[in-house]
C-alpha cells in the first residue's frame, strides 16, 4: 500500500492540482488513491481469470488454496501472468506495423524510396506468416544466439497463436513459458525494426530538431489541435499539412513529435495527459486507442472540448479526407470555444530530439569508454507511473548518471519527461553533466543535449549495431524507473534479449513465485548473458535505486550485473 | 463488524494481515517468500465471511490458558497473546468457540487476532474493498441481539 504525497515534479501540472480539487475534477492521482490497496494477488501474479470457473488465486499465507481450480500452481500462475502481459504488449507493436503497412499498401502516399518500400512491404507480409524474409533484415550475429536459445520468432501468426495457447492449459514447464515470453518480445522488437525501416524508406529520415515542451506551448489565441496517443505518421503528416494552411497549431501528447519536415510542440507526458484540458486552450483532441486514458473524456465534457477518435470503425480510411475533416472540426470548435478563458501557465522548456544512429556512432562511444571519458551507457525508458511522483524517478536517475559520467540515451515518452526539466536542452548540459560526459557531448556536436533522444525508428537499429563481441565488457544498462504499460514490459524483455542488463520498476506480476523468478534469472544469464533485475523493495528511494544501478554499472559493487541473485 | 452480504471472499484481508502483521519484512513482495510462512490472524470462512477474534466479554481462551499468556488489555478490552510466556499447550485453541486461534507448530506459540491494538486501526478493515469489515462502536448490540 502506497500513498504518494508529492504528486508530480512538474510545476505546470502542480499549478492545476488545487484547481482540479476545487472543481471536483477527479484526476489520475485521485483515482489511484481510490484503488488502494491494490489487489495483492494480481500485483504479484498469483491470480488467474483465464476461464469462467474462477477467478482463482494461490494463497501465499495459507496451506490450502495453493493451486487454481484447474491445478495451476503458484509458479505457473506467476509465469503466465507475465506471459499475458507480454502478449498484450506485443500486440501494440504488431498493430502499429500492420496498420502502417496497410496504409502504405493502399497507395495513399508516394514513397521516397519506392523499391525499398516495396521490398519492406513484402518482408512484412512474410513476417506475418512464416517469417522467412525477416532474417535478411537482421544482423546475423544477433540471429544465432536467439536461435540457439530457441527464441527466434517463426512468423507472427504461428508464434502468437502458439504463445496464447500456453494460457489455455497443458503441462508447460516454467522454462517453456519463458521461451514463449522471450519469443513474443522478439516479435515486438522485430516489428519495431520493420516499422522503422518502412517509415524511413517511405517518408525519409528526421534530423535533430528543436521543439518546445510543457503546457506553456499552448497558444493563447490560435486554435490548438492536440494529437493524443499513437497515431499513424502518415495521418500526422496530412494533418500537419492541412493545419499549416489554416494557421492552426498542432501539438502532441504521448505521440512522437517528429515526422519528416514537421515537428510538434509537446504539451505534457503520459501521467498528466488530463491536465492540458484544464487550461481551456484545447480546441480539439484527436485520439487513438494506444496510450490514451479514457478519463480525458469526462474532463473534455466539462470543458466542452470535442474528441475525434481516429480508431472509430465508422471513420473514412482516406487519410487526406480524414485530415480535412479534423481541421474542419478544429475551426468549428475554436469558434464555439472563444468564450472560454484560457489559463496557460508560462512554463515551457526547449529540447533537441530525434538523433539518428549515424549521429551517435558506436565507434565514438567505445573510444570514449576506452579513454575513460565516460564510464558507461544508460538507456532510460518508461512513460511514467502514478505509483511514483511524476517524473521524479527518471529525473533522479538522469541526474545521478550524468553527474557520474554515464552517457544517457532515451526515447519516446521518457525523453519528453526529461525534456520538461531541461535534460534535452543543450544549453543546460553544463548544469547536469560530469566533466567526462560533457567533453564527450561537445565532441559529438554543439547542439547535443545532456540526455540524447534517439529517434523512435532509429533506436532498434542503433542497438542492433552494437558490437557483439564487446557485450560482456561493455558497461551498459537499460533502466525503466517508472514503467507503466505492457509495451514497456515487452521493451524491457527485448533489451534483455539484446544482452543488456535491465532494471525494471515497479515489480512485475511474476514476483509471487520464487521459483518463477529464479527460472527467469537463470534463463537470462545462461541463454542470453544478461540480467533482468526486478527489485522487490517497494519503499526504496529514487536516489538509492540510481546509486544501486550506478554501482553495478561501474563494476564496484551491487547486484544483478555482478551475478548475485535477486534476493 | 463483518457484513456477510458485502463480503466477496476476495481474501485481501488475509493477504494484508499476513503482510503487515504476521511477516517480518512488512512488504508484500518479500513476505510472500518468507520462511516460516506468515500466518494471518483473519480467516475467510466458506465463500463469504471474514472471521477474526471476537474479543468475547467472557473469553473461554482466557479461562483455559494455564499460565496467563492470554491476556486482556485493561484499557481497550482486547484479548491478546503474550508470546514470550506461551508454552504451546493449545488449550486456548481447543477452548475457542470460533476456531480463530492458530497453533503455530514452527514458532511454538498460539497466534490470534489482537485487532491490531498497536496500530490504531485494524488492517483488515482498512483494506477491505467492499467495507464488509468495519470497526464501529455498537452500544445497542446486546439489546438488538437479545
Amino acid at each position: 500500500m502506497e500513498f504518494i504525497q508529492k504528486k508530480t515534479m512538474d510545476r505546470a501540472v502542480e499549478y492545476f492540482l488545487p484547481k482540479a480539487s476545487e472543481m471536483e475534477i477527479s484526476l489520475t492521482w485521485d483515482r489511484f488513491e481510490g484503488q488502494l490497496p491494490e489487489c495483492g494477488f494480481c500485483e504479484t501474479g498469483l491470480s488467474c481469470r483465464d476461464c469462467l470457473q474462477g477467478p482463482c488465486i494461490s494463497h501465499p499465507f495459507r496451506d490450502s488454496n495453493k493451486a487454481g481450480i484447474c491445478g495451476k500452481e503458484r509458479e505457473t500462475l506467476a509465469t503466465q501472468s507475465l506471459l499475458r502481459l507480454v502478449l498484450k504488449g506485443t500486440m501494440v507493436y504488431l498493430d502499429r506495423l500492420s496498420e502502417f503497412a496497410k496504409e502504405m499498401e493502399s497507395r495513399q502516399w508516394r514513397p521516397k524510396n519506392k523499391p525499398r518500400t516495396d521490398q519492406m512491404l513484402k518482408t512484412i507480409q512474410s513476417f506475418f506468416y512464416d517469417g522467412g524474409m525477416v532474417k535478411k533484415e537482421l544482423p546475423k550475429n544477433w540471429i544465432r544466439p536467439w536461435e540457439e536459445a530457441k527464441i527466434f520468432p517463426e512468423g507472427m501468426v504461428r508464434d502468437l497463436f502458439r504463445a496464447s495457447q500456453k494460457l489455455e492449459g497443458g503441462f508447460a514447464e516454467n522454462e517453456e513459458t519463458l521461451l514463449w515470453i522471450f519469443k513474443s518480445s522478439l516479435l515486438a522488437l522485430i516489428s519495431e525494426r520493420l516499422y522503422g525501416e518502412l517509415k524511413r524508406s517511405a517518408m525519409g529520415i528526421t534530423t535533430p530538431t528543436w521543439i518546445e515542451v510543457n503546457l506553456g506551448v499552448l497558444d493563447t489565441q490560435k486554435p490548438n489541435l492536440l494529437l493524443y496517443g499513437y497515431l499513424s505518421p502518415l495521418l500526422k503528416q496530412k494533418v500537419a499539412q492541412e493545419a499549416q494552411k489554416e494557421s492552426i497549431q498542432v501539438l502532441c501528447v504521448g505521440t512522437y513529435p517528429l515526422i519528416p519536415s514537421f515537428s510538434f510542440p509537446t504539451v505534457t507526458n503520459y501521467g498528466s495527459q488530463e491536465i492540458p484540458l484544464m487550461t481551456g486552450a484545447v480546441d480539439l483532441i484527436v485520439a487513438s486507442d494506444q496510450g490514451v486514458n479514457p478519463s480525458i473524456m469526462e474532463i473534455a465534457k466539462a470543458y466542452e472540448v470535442p474528441i475525434f477518435s481516429v480508431d472509430d470503425l465508422k471513420r473514412s480510411k482516406d487519410l487526406g479526407h480524414l485530415a480535412k475533416e479534423i481541421i474542419g472540426e478544429v475551426k468549428k470548435s475554436h469558434e464555439f470555444r472563444k468564450r472560454f478563458p484560457r489559463d496557460i501557465p508560462p512554463i515551457k522548456e526547449s529540447a533537441v530530439i530525434g538523433f539518428s544512429k549515424d549521429k551517435i556512432l558506436w565507434k565514438k562511444i567505445l573510444k570514449a569508454l576506452d579513454q575513460g571519458q565516460i564510464r558507461g551507457v544508460a538507456f532510460l525508458f518508461g512513460s511514467g507511473n502514478v505509483k511514483f511522483s511524476q517524473d521524479h524517478e527518471i529525473t533522479t536517475f538522469a541526474k545521478e548518471f550524468l553527474r557520474n559520467d554515464i552517457l544517457c540515451l532515451s526515447k519516446g515518452e521518457s525523453s519528453i519527461a526529461l525534456a520538461k526539466y531541461g535534460f534535452l536542452n543543450p544549453k543546460s548540459r553544463e548544469e547536469f553533466c560530469g566533466k567526462g560526459v560533457l567533453e564527450f557531448l561537445k565532441g559529438v556536436g554543439e547542439e547535443v543535449p545532456s540526455v540524447i533522444d534517439v529517434d523512435e525508428v532509429e533506436f532498434i537499429d542503433f542497438i542492433l549495431e552494437k558490437p557483439k563481441e564487446e557485450k560482456k565488457a561493455f558497461p551498459m544498462v537499460a533502466c525503466f524507473p517508472e514503467a507503466n504499460r505492457s509495451s514497456e514490459v515487452v521493451e524491457a524483455i527485448a533489451m534483455v534479449a539484446l544482452g543488456i542488463n535491465t532494471y525494471f520498476w515497479p515489480a512485475l506480476p511474476i514476483t509471487g513465485s520464487q521459483k518463477a523468478m529464479e527460472a527467469l534469472t537463470t534463463f537470462c544469464q545462461k541463454k542470453l548473458g544478461s540480467s533482468f533485475y526486478i527489485p522487490m523493495e517497494k519503499k526504496m528511494e529514487a536516489r538509492s535505486k540510481a546509486t544501486m544501478v550506478l554501482k553495478a554499472l561501474t563494476g564496484q559493487e551491487g547486484y544483478g550485473i555482478s551475478g548475485k541473485p535477486w534476493r | 463488524m463483518v457484513d456477510k452480504n458485502k463480503c466477496t471472499g476476495c481474501h485481501q484481508c488475509e493477504l494484508w494481515c499476513g503482510t503487515e502483521i504476521a511477516s517480518v519484512s512488512k512488504e508484500l513482495y518479500q513476505a510472500i517468500h518468507e520462511t516460516p510462512q506468515p500466518v494471518p490472524r483473519v480467516f475467510v470462512e466458506g465463500k463469504n465471511f471474514a472471521l477474526q477474534c471476537r474479543h468475547c466479554e467472557e473469553a473461554p481462551c482466557l479461562e483455559a490458558c494455564p499460565n496467563g499468556t492470554m491476556r486482556r488489555d485493561p484499557e481497550t478490552g482486547l484479548v491478546y497473546v503474550y508470546e514470550p510466556t506461551c508454552i504451546a499447550c493449545w488449550m486456548c485453541v481447543m477452548a475457542c468457540p470460533f476456531g480463530i486461534i492458530t497453533p503455530s507448530s514452527t514458532l511454538k506459540v498460539a497466534i490470534k487476532c489482537d485487532r491490531c491494538r498497536n496500530m490504531g486501526y485494524p488492517i483488515c478493515a482498512e483494506v477491505c474493498p467492499t467495507q464488509a469489515i468495519r470497526l464501529e462502536e455498537r452500544k445497542d448490540y446486546r439489546t438488538k441481539a437479545f
